[in-house]
This record gives structure tokens, sequence and C-alpha cells, in this order.
């Protein structure tokens, strides 16, 4: 079986999705990046006040749009994100999203059930953690730095 | 007139063996030898009939001086041994000898489960609380505090309780007695020997050599009698030279009294050997806060695990006859190992050094388990099959608003920051962008990337597995590792998206 036979048996919503912030449409670039550095993600997911979702703010985001303009950190956050994000559903196969995923050259990928709810956010990271915990002994159980070597025998 | 013809007459000399006894002058094992060869003849029992087992230790020596069988075995399995003779031969007298090293350290689980069979054995574990052979180290019965040569500032461990212990695992006969006390030592033997089941008994006995004053107020003669509750069934607790002082209960807790003064026999604790919750008072009545209880402390009749194991066999064979372990051996889950055709004609003609080889491949050949070309893509394909991304660098002394411009530049997520050598000292990626600048960092153009990249990242060489990629990757949740040559240049890059990629790609 390869990764890829692998995926395609795995629904995007049995990943281990990554963690994500969420901020309302509106919301001050500066409060969003406050709340980012808080909560350590990488991605905020942009709600309108029905709670759907209209938009994604990641660290690309600031390195493209924000940290050269200072002007743009007072600005509403609807001004910087990416507009209108593709989704996919959480029953997709893993290996549908991640062709998405490479195809448009995205790195996150909100998963969204039918009535709107966001799940999480799929990335490469997620694929990772996948493959570890369906490979701990290859993946997970390795020496931490595989170089390095006991200087003295132990014991006696 | 002599009708009795039967009747065994033996005398001690009978059980004493033609060997040099081999103990320190002034062991108390001598007194417990002794003793034991008085009592034997007096129990009727042939000497082809009477076994001792012990395991390893100064006291374990003792099936040599016996003239009857013995084993001396294993360390710390004496009762396990003697559970499988007793079961072979339920006919046998079989005594365990064991220390509080051979019975209470390496071989305390066998002991406590033996008692708790009440296999019909009779245990006399020799308590010098102390290591004697190994020349005097502290044992599971060292007081708190004691002073050995393992323990130079004093042991800091909560001593064992024999007699507590072996209440525990249910025993049916617990006694005490001590190597010094012979009459008492020989009365404990005996009842010890006509019990049926498993009869502890634990001896107070003096090493002279590593630990001779364990015992001072419980053998000195002179004293003795005021520090030994001696214990008798159905009678007041009554002890003391003048057996002018008693056990009175008060609550739960035992107390000593002086008789007189109000106070009388009648007020005392009666002995009752068939009581576990006396049993367990008397168990934790410690010399000196009390008199060190003598004497049969419990003796229950409890049916014996030989003659109820043996009853369930007559059961199973008067129901379905005798079995043929031959047969059940053979009648299921039996196969042959045969020797391989091709490998025995390759022996036969030339020596074959590809036979492990051939072999390897004909496994893969198999229907081997699909899953293993994930795995064996992430152990046998290395970083370099990844075919790793230049490194885009940058020197450590730039500004912040040169490596965001690099980064903006080349469209991609992370720099690797370098000195004047030319040597990795950092990491500076969109995520540090996000977690220390953008908003905080008033003039790019005055703050240097030294200050706000990751110093000395985690990198990885070409030839280590994809699967070392991985484990990084997942353990600490980094989306670039480095690559480094064997001087600390930067040779590439690989982000989580090339490893996910490749692997997804391989092959298709």
């Amino acid at each position: 079986m390869t990764l890829e036979s692998e995926l395609r048996e795995e629904q995007v919503s049995h990943l281990g999705l990554s963690g994500f912030s969420k901020a309302s449409s509106g919301a001050a670039v500066r409060d969003v990046l406050a709340q980012l550095r808080a909560e350590r993600h990488n991605v905020c997911l942009i709600t309108d006040a029905n709670d759907k979702l209209v938009g994604i703010f990641t660290d690309r985001d600031v390195l493209r749009r924000v940290v050269n303009a200072p002007e743009t950190l007072d600005a509403p956050i609807d001004d910087v994100m990416t507009k209108a994000p593709v989704t996919i559903r959480p029953d997709l196969s893993a290996a549908a999203a991640l062709r998405a995923m490479d195809e448009n050259h995205f790195r996150n990928l909100p998963a969204v059930d039918e009535h709107g709810a966001i799940l999480g956010d799929m990335t490469h990271q997620s694929i990772i953690n996948f493959l570890a915990s369906r490979y701990p002994v290859e993946i997970l159980n390795r020496p931490p730095d595989p170089e390095r070597f006991p200087r003295k025998q132990e014991g006696g | 007139m002599s009708t009795a013809t039967t009747e065994i007459q033996l005398t001690r000399k009978d059980f004493v063996s033609d060997q040099t006894v081999r103990w320190c002058p002034g062991c108390g094992d001598y007194a417990i030898l002794a003793q034991m060869q008085k009592v034997m003849p007096e129990l009727g029992i042939p000497k082809e009939k009477i076994v001792f087992v012990s395991g390893i230790g100064c006291s374990s020596r003792f099936p040599y001086y016996m003239d009857t069988y013995g084993v001396h075995s294993i360390h710390g399995r004496a009762p396990t041994l003697a559970t499988g003779l007793a079961v072979s031969n339920p006919e046998l007298c079989i005594w365990v000898i064991t220390g509080d090293g051979d019975g209470l350290s390496i071989g305390g689980n066998h002991l406590i489960h033996a008692i708790r069979r009440n296999v019909n054995l009779n245990i006399i574990l020799f308590n010098n609380r102390i290591y004697g052979l190994t020349k005097g180290q502290y044992s599971p019965t060292s007081r708190q505090g004691k002073v050995t040569k393992s323990s130079p500032m004093g042991s800091i461990e909560q001593p064992l309780n024999p007699i507590a212990l072996a209440l525990a695992a249910e025993a049916t006969f617990v006694a005490r007695s001590i190597d010094a006390h012979t009459q008492h030592l020989e009365e404990t033997l005996r009842r010890a020997a006509e019990h049926p089941g498993t009869s502890f008994v634990e001896i107070y006995q003096n090493c002279v050599i590593f630990n001779p004053n364990e015992w001072d107020g419980l053998s000195d003669r002179s004293v003795r009698d005021d520090n030994i509750l001696y214990l008798e069934h159905g009678m007041p607790m009554v002890f003391g030279k003048d057996r002018n002082k008693g056990i009175r209960l008060n609550g739960f807790t035992p107390e000593v009294v002086e008789l007189g003064n109000g106070i009388e026999e009648g007020d005392l604790l009666i002995h009752d050997a068939t009581s576990t919750q006396l049993a367990f008072i008397l168990s934790s009545m410690e010399y000196p806060q009390f008199p060190a209880p003598m004497g049969v402390i419990r003796d229950v009749r409890k049916p014996d695990y030989v003659s109820q194991l043996m009853g369930q066999v007559q059961t199973a064979q008067a129901q379905r006859g005798v079995g043929d372990l031959n047969k059940l051996y053979r009648a299921a889950d039996l196969w042959t190992v045969n020797e391989r055709e091709d490998v025995a004609a390759k022996v036969a003609g030339e020596l074959s050094l590809d036979m492990d080889e051939e072999y390897v491949d004909n496994l893969d050949k198999a229907d081997m388990d699909a899953t293993t070309q994930v795995q064996d893509q992430l152990i046998e394909s290395s970083i370099a099959d990844l075919n790793p991304h230049v490194p885009i660098t940058i020197d450590v002394q730039s500004s912040l608003e040169r490596a965001t411009r690099q980064l903006n530049l080349h469209n991609i997520g992370c720099l690797l920051v370098t000195d004047a050598r030319d040597q990795l000292v950092g990491i500076f990626t969109e995520r540090d962008v996000l977690m220390k600048v953008a908003g905080l960092v008033d003039d790019l153009s005055d703050a240097k990337v030294a200050d706000y990249m990751t110093p000395s990242p985690v990198t990885i060489k070409p030839d280590q597995p994809i699967a070392q990629a991985l484990h990084l990757m997942s353990v600490h949740g980094f989306r670039h590792l480095p690559l480094v040559d064997e001087q600390g240049h930067p040779t590439g890059i690989i982000s989580s998206r090339d490893v996910v990629a490749y692997l997804n790609q391989a092959v298709n």
C-alpha cells in the first residue's frame, strides 16, 4: 500500500487537523496578530456575523502584506486576508485533499462541514502527524540524534 | 512379645551426617541444627521419607548436615522446589530451610505462594537480619538505621515483618522461636512438624560475626524471660521472670501492664491460636516496645494443597480414564519444520554464498503486507532523494528589512542565516515574522536578523533516512529542516511539503 492509497482510505476529518485561531470580520490586523501570537497559531480563519468562513489570514500574508506596511496594522483584517478561501468537506478523502493542495499550491485547506461549521485546518503537517502515528516504530521511536554515541560503556 | 517389629527406633545420631559443619564458631545455626537432629527421631518418620530443601545462604547449608535426603537448590526457590516434591510424593516429610535473604529478598514471592497454597511443608526461616554469607550487608529484615557494609549511614528501608507476611499469605501455622532457647525451639519445631499444611517458623538466629548483638535482650538467659512473651493457646498472656506482667488490650492496641494493684490475670488477653485478628496484633508487637511473642501464634486447619489436587486428579481419572501425556502432547498444534529441499541440494553441491540473499528475495516476492512500501520508503529513501532546495542564505549582520525582502523576493518561508565563515548559525522564517516582528518592530532597517532568528536550528544530513525528517517534523512541529555539510555550511533545505510530496509520488 502506498501513501497515496492509504490517504485515499482516510477521511480528512481523521487526520488530526492543525489548530487555528478564529477572528471576526472587521477585527483590526493588530488585534489578530496579537491573538495569533497568544494562541501560537500560524493561521487565523475569519468569520462573518453568522459564523461563516469568509477569509483566511496566515503568516505568509503577514510577510507579504503587513510587515513592510505598518499602516495596515490598524486596518480591518479583511484588507489583508485571502477572501473566500477554498474549503473541503471533512469526509473528503485525504488523498483528494492533498491533491487539491498541491495543484493549487495551498498550504492550508480549512475543513468545513455541510452546516458551515469549521472543523480544522488541513496542512502538510496533518499528513506528517498521520504518518507518525501510523508508523510509530519508524518515525516516533527514533533516537532524537542518531549520530550521537555514548563515549563510555554504560555500567560497570 | 515384641510384635511391633515395624516400630522405628531412631536416635539423634542417625540424623547426623558425615559432613564437616562449616559455619562460623558461635553461629546460631549450630543450635538450630542440634535441635532439629534432636526432634527428628521423635517424629517416628523413617529417614528415607524426610527431605531438607534449601536455597542459598549460610542457613542453606543445612541439608548437608542432616543425614536425610536433601536438596541445596536455587537461590530463593526452595519453597517452589519443595512444592513440586510434595505434589510428586505426598508421603514425604519436607522441610524448607531458608533465611531472611534467601526467603524474603530473592525468594519473597516463592515463599508467600507456597504459604498461601498450604502445601504440606515445614518452612523454617532463620532470621539474623543481615546477609551473612556475603559478609554483612543489610537484609530485608534489618532495622531502620542499621549500619552495615551496604548501609554505612544506616539503613533507610522499612524492614519486613516475616510473621505478618506469613499471616497475610493466610498461613495455617505461624510460630516464632529463638536459637538460644533450646527447649522452646525444640517444642516449636515439633509443633511445626505435627501440623498438616504449611508450617511457617521464624527463628531469631544470631550471626555472631556480622550482627552479633541483634537479639541481645532475647537471647541473654538472665533477662530473656522479662522480654519474651511465651504464648500458650487458651492461657492468659503473662510474662516476666516473676510472671508479674501481662498484655492487655486497650481498644485495638495491646499494652503492657503490671499485675497487682487491681489488675488480675482475668483482665489480660487470652491467647487464641485460631484467631486471625489476634495473630495480627501479636505480629505487630515488636521487641523492645513489647515483649517478643514466641511460640505458636496461629494454628488452624485447612485442606492442604496436595490432597485437594490429587482429589481433583482422581475425580478426573474416574470420569475420563487415565490420561496419556504423550497422546495429549501430540493431539493438536504440533507440526514438523522440514529442512528446505533446495537448501539441502545446494549444500550437497557447492557451498552457496547467496543463500541468505535468495531467501530474502523469496520473502520479497511473497504476498508481503503492502503497507511496507511506505515503511520501506521511510527507512530506505534518504534526505538526498528529496532533491533538497538550494538554500537562500542571509548574513547574520543583515537587517530585518533585508531579511523580509529576501523572503518575499524568493517567495519562500525560510532563510538560513550564516556567519562570516558561511556557517549556519540560525534560521529565520515567516513564523518568526508573525511571532516577533510584525507590529512589534517599528524600524526594520534598524533591527538585525540576528536578534529575531531561531539560533542553532536542528539540522539534518543528506544520508539520513526520510523517517528522520518526519520524526523531527512530527515531534517538534518543524516546517523546515536545513541541511549542513561536515563543516557546518548550509547545503540545502527541505520542507514538510517536500517530504509529503515525495512520499505521495515516489511509487506512482
